[in-house]
Order: C-alpha cells, then sequence, then structure tokens
C-alpha cells in the first residue's frame, strides 16, 4: 500500500502513478468545468492553506481557481505561494489526468513560485478554456521557445502535507510529502526508486519513457518526492499502519 | 550553550536537535567542555578495516551504498578503499565534522554518511579538508579560520545544484552532546535562505543550518526507516562503536 500511495504522490505534481496503471480507470475526457471548481471560495482557501504548517502558509499567497484560471484569492508576504491542484497539473500521460476528484493542496516556496507557478497558471488558463492536452503542450513548448517562461529556479520544492487532500483514486488517496523540483538528470542520482529508499522521483511533463518524443521543446524536470511522518497539523500520517 | 558552527553533516546544532525533539541534549553543556588537547590520531582510527566499511555504507539503504565509493580514514585523511560505481560516496565522519563543537576532540564520534556525485564533487570536499587539518593538529578556532578563508578563495567549490546524501545509519556515536541522529537525508545549498524553505518552523518537517562563514546551508528532513529497513520509532536504539 505505501508503494502504490508514494508513486502516486510523485506524479504529481500530484499524482505520479506511474507504475501502478492496473488498479484504475482512466478518465479518457475531461469533466465540465464546473466539476474542478470549488463552489465554497473559503473552503477552498481553507485546503490551500492545509498543505503547509500553519506556520508556513498563514503568511502565504492563496490562488483558488477560477473560470478562468487560477487566481489570487489572498495576498502573502513570505513568499510562499498555496493553491489546490486539480488532476490535469500532473503529468500529461497520467491516467487520471482528467479525473474530476483530485484535490491536491500544495504550498510551493518561492523558488518554486517564481518558477513553476507560471506554467501552472498556463496549464490551468487553457484547461478552463476546454483546450486539448496537445493543445496545452503545444502552448507550453512556444512559450518557453518565446522565453515567456522562466527557467526552474534552483531549491524549489513545496509542501505537500495536507491531510484534506484527494491525490489519486488510488489507495489511501493521500500521503503528506515534501516535493523538489530539479534539473537532475537522473533519478538515480538521489537514489530515487532503489530499494530502502526514501527518495522517489519522476519526470515532470510525462512519466513514461515512450512519451519523451513529446518532450522536444520542454526543459527537462525531475520531481523527487520525499514522505514525512506527519500532517501539516501535526497528526502522524500512521502510513505504515494500512 | 553549544557552539553553533556547523562543517557539516548532520545535526550540530541545538536547535535541531531541539526540532527533532531527540536529544537527551546537554542544553547546558558548555562549550568550555570541550577538549583542547587533541588525542592522539590512533584514537580517531577504526583498526578493522572491514567495519568501518561497514559502517560507512550502513548510511544508505543497501541498494545505495552497494555500488558507492567507500573511503576510510588514514592517519593524514580519507583514502578510497572500494572504488564504486553508482557516483555516491560513503565515509565515517569523525568528530571535527559530524559532532557539536563541544565534541570537537572526542575521538570515539562515528557518523556514517553517503553523499551523492553531486556533493561529492562539492560538499565532500570540505570534509576531507576538514579532515586533514584536524589530523594535522589545528584547533577549531585555526579549522575555523582556515575553512572560511579557502571558501572566500575559491579553493572549495561551491555547493553543487542537486547535492544530497543519506544519513540513515542505525550505528554510530555522534557525541555526548547528541549521541545519537534520527534517521535523515540532508540537501546542500550555498547561502539560500533557510525561510525560502519554511525550514525550522513549527510543524515544518525541515530543519535548517546556515553557516554564513563558509556560505553552506544545509536542509535536513527526518526519514521515517533506518538504512536496514527498520522502522523509526520515538526511542531509538543504537549500537555504539
Amino acid at each position: 500500500m505505501r508503494f502504490v500511495i508514494i508513486t502516486v504522490c510523485i506524479v504529481l505534481g500530484w499524482a505520479f502513478v506511474a507504475t501502478a496503471q492496473d488498479a484504475t480507470t482512466p478518465d479518457p475526457k475531461m469533466a465540465t468545468v464546473d466539476h474542478y471548481l470549488m463552489p465554497d471560495r473559503d473552503a477552498e482557501i481553507a485546503l490551500a492553506r492545509s498543505a503547509a504548517p500553519e506556520s508556513i502558509s498563514r503568511d502565504a499567497t492563496i490562488l483558488i481557481l477560477g473560470r478562468q484560471g487560477y487566481e489570487t484569492a489572498v495576498q502573502g508576504q513570505n513568499g510562499f505561494v498555496c493553491m489546490v491542484g486539480r488532476a490535469w497539473g500532473a503529468a500529461f500521460d497520467w491516467d487520471e489526468f482528467w479525473n474530476p476528484k483530485v484535490r491536491a493542496a500544495d504550498c510551493l516556496n518561492p523558488q518554486a513560485a517564481r518558477s513553476m507557478l507560471p506554467i501552472f497558471y498556463l496549464r490551468a488558463r487553457m484547461v478552463m478554456a476546454g483546450r486539448s492536452k496537445a493543445e496545452i503542450v503545444s502552448a507550453l513548448k512556444a512559450a518557453f521557445e518565446k522565453k515567456q517562461l522562466p527557467e526552474l529556479e534552483s531549491g524549489a520544492m513545496d509542501y505537500m502535507m495536507s491531510k484534506s487532500s484527494y491525490l489519486t483514486d488510488q489507495g489511501a488517496h493521500n500521503m503528506p510529502h515534501l516535493m523538489f523540483y530539479t534539473r537532475v538528470n537522473d533519478g538515480k542520482d538521489w537514489g530515487s526508486g532503489e530499494a530502502g529508499s526514501p527518495v522517489m522521483s519522476s519526470p515532470y511533463w510525462f512519466f513514461s519513457p515512450k512519451e519523451q518524443p513529446k518532450m522536444s521543446g520542454l526543459p527537462p524536470i525531475l520531481v523527487f518526492l520525499v514522505g514525512v511522518a506527519d500532517w501539516s497539523d501535526g497528526t502522524p500520517a500512521g502510513q505504515h499502519s494500512e | 550553550m553549544l557552539e553553533m558552527k556547523v562543517y557539516t553533516s548532520a545535526i550540530k546544532n541545538l536547535a535541531l536537535l531541539v526540532v527533532f525533539g531527540w536529544a537527551s541534549v546537554a542544553m547546558a553543556q558548555d562549550a568550555a567542555k570541550a577538549s583542547t588537547n587533541m588525542p592522539p590520531i590512533d584514537k580517531f582510527l577504526m583498526a578493522d578495516r572491514d567495519a568501518e566499511i561497514a559502517l560507512a555504507r550502513s548510511a544508505a539503504p543497501e541498494s545505495v551504498s552497494r555500488d558507492a565509493d567507500v573511503l576510510v580514514l588514514g592517519s593524514h585523511g580519507f583514502e578510497t578503499a572500494v572504488k564504486g560505481k553508482n557516483g555516491f560516496v560513503c565515509i565515517v565522519g569523525r568528530s571535527w565534522t559530524s559532532a557539536a563543537d563541544a565534541d570537537f576532540m572526542d575521538s570515539k564520534v562515528r557518523v556514517p554518511m553517503c553523499v551523492n556525485a553531486a556533493a561529492a564533487r562539492s560538499y565532500l570536499l570540505r570534509i576531507t579538508k576538514i579532515t586533514e587539518l584536524a589530523l594535522a593538529g589545528r584547533t577549531l578556532a585555526q579549522l575555523n579560520e582556515a575553512m572560511a578563508a579557502a571558501v572566500a578563495k575559491k579553493e572549495l567549490p561551491l555547493m553543487e545544484p542537486g547535492s544530497m546524501c543519506y544519513m540513515m545509519g542505525k550505528q554510530g556515536f555522534g557525541g555526548d552532546s547528541a549521541p545519537h541522529w534520527p534517521a535523515h537525508l540532508m540537501f546542500f545549498f550555498s547561502d539560500t535562505d533557510l525561510a525560502a524553505w519554511g525550514a525550522n518552523q513549527p510543524g515544518s518537517p525541515i530543519v535548517g543550518i546556515a553557516d554564513p562563514a563558509e556560505h553552506l546551508t544545509q536542509f535536513v528532513i527526518p526519514t521515517q526507516q533506518w538504512s536496514d529497513g527498520t522502522e523509526v520509532s520515538a526511542s531509538p536504539t543504537h549500537v555504539h562503536q
């Protein structure tokens, strides 16, 4: 069970279900826009904040998803940005990419906010406009080519420690963890995926090596994940008791 | 209060230990207690080379450490005992790199770590240089000064992006101030704001240590298992060397 959850989480950006394709029913099509929105603005703000301990998220900027994409609900002051990610923020070949149930609370540190958030904004705008995966990938490539999207900053990371997130249909649906966005070429450079290692990793854009040709024009981003013991509210995750 | 000069590894810092909630730490321990007379070098060496290799490897899961380079401590510094092939390098840190300043001359300190290739090309160079200085008989103050100067002159490189290490060994001894390290990973940066990672904030799993003199920032993230796969419990049990 623990392995399933970890692989699920890594994907993510928030869901990296890479090797566990067997147990899910793919969501081949986009749901209607309303299914990705949260009707209660305060609930979305609270969920976003729950990604990190209150000591971090209370002074963070909070984004919520609107019909045009992410918009600022609360202006913060510590450089962190918290939001609720949707499934389509994850790798393009994830089989839950259009899963409308996914709610992935995420607090990005300042480096990630500066370098990853512009990507999130663009993806969200296009999804909410009803664009296809291929159109989104094409738009991202064009934006990178025109240098409208920034390079990844060293030290970009985020907190995903919310007890209330729903990361995937698989397993227990959730697990507290930290994620690190890197330019590392090979997950093995961090011992990722080795037996007994607490480190997992996944390419950000596409999981499958077969899909790597589609990455041409996109900067390589390797995402590492390290599970942590407690939820953001300090309660133990107890992930080993499943 | 202990001095907080942190060269390295683990957890030479009271704040850190408090965050881990671990320490039988010697809050009141007096830095003046630190020995000023270095024990004979032989006391810092491990007579059993195979035991040192095994202890060094215990820092990371066997899947990582079995193909790592392993260095052992000789009378003039670390020497390659095993040539690996995956880029990781495992060593057993001694007091001058892996214990509180109060324990600078504690010859019993043994702290295993496995650094990745990026850290081997940057962070490990500091460990080996400190070790050579210490073995040459430098005092803590002299050593601090020499390291700061070497960094300032760019004789030592900045931390390479992606530098990290495993410190998940159940065995080892960190000195009287903090005898037992929790299992953890470490990440190395040059001059990074601790707040940018939310380090040392209430509820944060990340502990940050800044060393402005060496332009070194270290982040520590506890893991839930030891390198042998056993669960980390609230009351760690260790085997002293």
